[in-house]
C-alpha cells in the first residue's frame, strides 16, 4: 500500500488523516499480498515539500469507471495547457473478491512505483494517483490496471490544446489580401508563430519564419546571429495580430502567385507545442472569367431566340390575314372591271388593310 | 380593328409565364436564401462579425420588398416585360460589382442596394403578370411559381458551395452575376396581355402609377393591415428556425432536418393548396384566414416544444411542429397572391402585388431583429416564436374581416353570385355600382 499525502493549502490537515488511515490499513493482513512495502514515513516529508511548492497550482480531478465485463479499454482525453496538480481516480467493480485484485499504474509503458493509493468501499475498489504536471515530460498517457482473471485497463491521455485552422484550402486572387486564422478553444498560448513553405505537408526544417514579435526578434538576434529571420520589408506584406489570446491572424497583402502553398501556425504552451496547417490557393482573374463570359453569351442567345420566336409567330399570325386580304384584293380587282361598285369596294379594302 | 380582348387565357402561353415566374422566384428569393452560405467567408475576409455580414442579405431582402411598388408602378407604365429584363441586368450588375468589393460597404451597395433593387423590379411584375394569365387555375399557377423558391434552394445551395470551394467568394459572386442574368430571358417570356379590366391609358403620374388609390377600398385596406401583421412573424422562421433547433439540443444534422422538413412541407403545400383553392369549395378569403391562423399556431407550437434530452434524440415534437408550420405557411403563400384579383380587380393586380410586398417588408424588417432581441433577453427562442406566432394570429384574425364572397373568378364549378358571362366578366351595371368613380373605375372590373 502506498501512502498518499494530499496536496497542500486548505487541505493541509488531510495528509495526516490519510497517513493514519494508511498505517491502519497497513496493519490489515489482506493488504499484504503482492505489494512491495516501502516505509511511508520516510518518503513523506519529501513529497509534502514538493506538494507545498506546487500548492498554488490548480487541481484537476478525473475519473474512470471499470467493471469486470469491460471489453474495450476505457480512455479519457484530457486537455491541459497550464501546469496543474492532477488526481486520477479509477474505480473497479467486480462480483469476485476485491482483495484478490492486483492494481498497477503505468505512465506510457513505464511502471509507476509511488504516488498512488488504493481504497475499498463496499464492493467498489478505488485507486487514486496524484501527479504534478509542470512540463512536457510529464504529459503523456497514464493507465491504471486492475488484474483479476482478465486485465482491465483505463487510460488518461494528456494533451496540449489542439489548434483549429480551416479544413478547406483558402482561395484568393492575385492582388487581393487575405487573412489566415488559427484558433484554439479556451487556451492562452505563450506565443504564436507562423511558418510558410511550398509544397510539402510536413513542416520542413528550414522553412521560413514569417514574422516574430519584436521581443522574440531581439532575443533571437542576441542569441544566435545566424538565424535572423526574414527582413523588415516583409512587414508590408504580412501582419500578425490576434484580437483574443486564443487566436492568431496572419494577414497577407498584395498576394502573388508565389504565395500559394502551406502555412503553419505554431503555438507554444508551458506543457508542450501544437501546430496546424493551412493551405492557400491563388488564382488569377481569368479563371472565373471564362465561365462567366460563356454564361453571358448563353443568356444573350436565349433572349435573342425568345424575341425572334415571338416576332416570327406574330408574323405568321399576320400572314394568313394578309393572304386573305390578298385574295380579297384579287377578287375585288376582278370585280373592279365591273364598274361603279369599285368605290365602295375600294373603301372596304382600305378599311381592311388599315386594320 | 383589333378584336375585343378575351378574358384571361387560363392556360396556353400562361404555363410558359408560370415557368418564367418559377425561375424568377428561384433566382430572387431562392438565391437570397442560399446567399447565407457565402457570408462566413465574407466575415473572415473583411474581419467583421457575423452580424455585420448578415446585414448584406437583410438589406437585399429589405430593398427588394420595400421597392416592390416601384417595380409594379414601372411595369404598369411600360409593361412587365421591359421592366423585368432591366431588373435582371441590374441584379447581375450588382453581383458583378460586389465581386470586386474592397470593403463591406461595397457589398452593402452592390448586393444590398443594387441587386435588391433589381430584384424589386422583377418579382412583383412577374407574379402580377402570371395572375393576369389565369383565372380558374390562378392559385395553382401562382403556387407552382412560388415553389421556385424551394426548388432553387435545393439546386443553388450546393452549386453555390461548389463555386465557393472552387473559385472563392469573389469568383462565386462573379458567376452568380452571370446566373442571375437569366432573369432577363425570363422577362422576355412575359408577353403583354390586354384584358378587359385594364385601364385604357397608362396612369398619369408616379403616384397614380404606384396604385396608392387602392388603399381607399375597405377590402384592400383590411387585407393590407392583416398582411403587415403577418409579415411581422412570417420571416422569423427563415432566420431563426435552425438556431432554435440547435438551442433545443438537436445536433447540426438534426437542425438541418428540421429546416428541411419545414421547407419540403412549405413547397408541397404551395402546390396542393393552389390546386385545392382553385376548386372553389371554400372562398379564398376564408382559406387565407384559416391557413394564416394555422401558421400562427404552428409557430406557437415550435416555440413551446420542450428541449431534447440528448443530442442523439431525433427531436420528434420539433419536427412535427416544423412540419405543421411548413405546411400551413406553404398553403398561405399562394393564397395571399391569389386573393388579390378578387380584392382589386385584374387591372390592379400588379400594383397590388407591389404594395403587398412593401407591407410584408415592414414586418420583415421588424420581425427578425425583434426575435433576436427577445432571444438575447430571455435566453432562448421560446418568447421569439410566441411573439411572431401571435403576430400571425392577429393578422389572420383581421383577415376574417375580409368579404367572404369576393367577386368570384370561378365559372361553372359552383353557382356564383354573379352570372358568369363570356370570359368571367362582371356584368357592366354592377361595375358602375362598385366603382368609387374617377380614374380608378377601370380597376374595378374583376377577374
Amino acid at each position: 500500500m502506498r501512502a498518499l499525502p494530499g496536496p497542500g493549502g486548505p487541505r493541509a490537515p488531510a495528509p495526516l488523516l490519510l497517513l493514519l488511515l494508511c498505517l491502519l490499513a497497513a496493519a490489515r493482513p489482506s493488504w499484504a499480498d503482492g505489494h512491495p512495502s516501502a516505509s511511508p514515513v520516510t518518503s513523506l516529508p519529501v513529497r509534502e515539500e514538493m506538494m507545498a511548492k506546487y500548492s498554488n497550482l490548480p487541481l484537476e480531478s478525473h475519473n474512470i469507471s471499470l467493471t469486470e465485463h469491460s471489453d474495450v479499454p476505457v480512455e479519457k482525453n484530457i486537455t491541459l495547457q497550464r501546469p496543474s496538480n492532477v488526481e486520477l481516480i479509477c474505480q473497479f467493480t467486480t462480483s469476485g473478491d476485491l482483495n484478490l485484485v492486483n492494481v498497477t499504474w503505468k505512465k506510457d509503458d513505464e511502471l509507476l512505483e509511488s504516488n498512488y493509493m488504493i481504497n475499498i468501499t463496499g464492493s467498489i475498489m478505488y485507486t487514486l494517483y496524484t501527479v504534478t504536471i509542470i512540463n512536457s515530460k510529464q504529459m503523456g498517457s497514464y493507465s491504471c490496471f486492475f488484474e483479476e482473471e482478465k486485465e482491465q485497463r483505463g487510460t488518461f491521455n494528456f494533451k496540449v490544446p489542439e489548434l483549429h485552422g480551416k479544413n478547406k484550402p483558402l482561395i484568393t486572387y492575385v492582388g487581393d489580401s487575405t487573412v489566415l486564422i488559427c484558433k484554439c478553444q479556451d487556451c492562452a498560448p505563450l506565443n504564436w508563430t507562423w511558418y510558410s513553405s511550398n509544397g510539402s505537408v510536413q513542416r520542413p526544417k528550414g522553412s521560413q519564419i514569417l514574422y516574430i514579435p519584436v521581443k522574440e526578434l531581439m532575443a533571437i538576434r542576441r542569441a544566435n546571429k545566424k538565424n535572423v529571420p526574414l527582413d523588415v520589408q516583409m512587414n508590408d506584406k504580412y501582419v500578425i495580430n490576434g484580437t483574443n489570446a486564443n487566436e492568431t491572424r496572419l494577414k497577407i497583402m498584395h498576394i502573388s502567385e508565389e504565395d500559394q502553398g502551406s502555412y503553419w501556425c505554431h503555438a507554444v504552451f508551458q506543457l508542450g507545442e501544437s501546430e496546424e496547417r493551412l493551405q492557400l490557393v491563388v488564382l488569377s482573374y481569368l479563371v472565373p472569367l471564362k465561365p462567366f463570359l460563356g454564361i453571358i453569351a448563353e443568356v444573350v442567345l436565349l433572349v435573342a431566340i425568345i424575341l425572334l420566336c415571338e416576332m416570327y409567330t406574330q408574323k405568321k399570325k399576320k400572314q394568313p390575314d394578309d393572304g386573305k386580304e390578298f385574295k380579297q384584293m384579287e377578287q375585288l380587282k376582278s370585280d373592279d372591271s365591273n364598274g361603279i361598285e369599285n368605290n365602295a369596294t375600294r373603301h372596304r379594302k382600305n378599311e381592311s388593310v388599315s386594320q | 380593328m383589333t378584336p375585343k380582348p378575351a378574358g384571361p387565357p387560363d392556360g396556353g402561353w400562361g404555363w410558359v409565364v408560370a415557368a418564367a415566374a418559377f425561375a424568377v422566384n428561384g433566382l430572387s428569393y431562392g438565391l437570397l436564401r442560399s446567399l447565407g452560405l457565402a457570408l462566413p467567408d465574407l466575415a473572415e475576409h473583411f474581419d467583421r462579425s457575423a452580424q455585420d455580414t448578415a446585414w448584406v442579405s437583410a438589406l437585399a431582402l429589405a430593398v427588394q420588398q420595400a421597392a416592390s411598388p416601384v417595380g409594379s408602378a414601372l411595369s404598369t407604365r411600360w409593361g412587365a416585360r421591359p421592366v423585368v429584363m432591366v431588373g435582371g441586368v441590374l441584379t447581375s450588375l450588382g453581383f458583378v460589382f460586389s465581386a470586386f468589393a474592397r470593403s463591406l460597404l461595397h457589398l452593402y451597395l452592390g448586393l444590398g442596394v443594387l441587386a435588391g433593387f433589381g430584384w424589386a423590379l422583377v418579382f412583383a411584375p412577374a407574379l402580377g403578370t402570371l395572375s393576369r394569365y389565369f383565372s380558374r387555375r390562378r392559385v395553382l399557377a401562382v403556387g407552382l411559381a412560388l415553389t421556385g423558391n424551394g426548388a432553387s434552394s435545393l439546386l443553388l445551395a450546393p452549386t453555390l458551395q461548389f463555386l465557393l470551394d472552387t473559385f472563392g467568394w469573389r469568383g462565386a459572386l462573379l458567376l452568380l452575376g452571370a446566373i442571375t442574368l437569366h432573369l432577363t430571358p425570363c422577362g422576355a417570356l412575359l408577353r403583354p396581355l390586354t384584358l378587359p379590366g385594364d385601364a385604357p391609358a397608362p396612369p398619369r403620374g408616379p403616384l397614380a402609377a404606384l396604385g396608392l388609390g387602392l388603399f381607399t377600398r375597405r377590402a384592400f385596406s383590411v387585407f393590407a393591415l392583416g398582411t403587415a401583421l403577418v409579415g411581422g412573424g412570417y420571416f422569423v422562421p427563415y432566420v431563426h428556425l435552425a438556431p432554435h433547433a440547435l438551442d433545443r439540443g438537436l445536433g447540426g444534422y438534426g437542425a438541418a432536418l428540421v429546416v428541411a422538413v419545414a421547407a419540403v412541407g412549405d413547397a408541397g403545400a404551395r402546390l396542393v393548396c393552389g390546386w385545392l383553392a382553385d376548386q372553389g369549395w371554400v372562398p379564398l378569403s376564408r382559406l387565407l384566414a384559416v391557413f394564416g391562423a394555422l401558421t400562427g399556431l404552428g409557430l406557437l407550437a415550435v416555440g413551446l416544444v420542450p428541449a431534447v434530452r440528448s443530442e442523439e434524440g431525433w427531436g420528434g415534437p420539433l419536427l412535427a411542429a416544423a412540419g405543421a408550420y411548413g405546411l400551413s405557411a406553404g398553403s398561405y403563400a399562394p393564397l395571399v397572391f391569389g386573393v388579390l384579383p378578387g380584392l382589386v380587380g385584374i387591372g390592379g393586380v400588379v400594383q397590388a402585388t407591389g404594395l403587398m410586398m412593401m407591407l410584408m417588408s415592414l414586418g420583415g424588417l421588424l420581425g427578425p431583429p425583434l426575435s433576436g432581441f427577445l432571444r438575447d433577453e430571455t435566453g432562448d427562442f421560446t418568447a421569439s416564436f410566441l411573439v411572431c406566432g401571435s403576430f400571425i394570429l392577429s393578422g389572420s384574425f383581421i383577415y376574417m374581416g375580409l368579404p367572404a364572397a369576393l367577386p368570384s373568378c370561378r365559372s361553372a364549378s359552383h353557382p356564383a353570385t354573379f352570372p358568369p358571362e363570356r370570359g368571367e366578366l362582371l356584368p357592366a351595371p354592377q361595375v358602375a355600382l362598385l366603382s368609387p368613380g374617377g380614374p380608378h373605375s377601370s380597376l374595378d372590373t374583376a377577374c
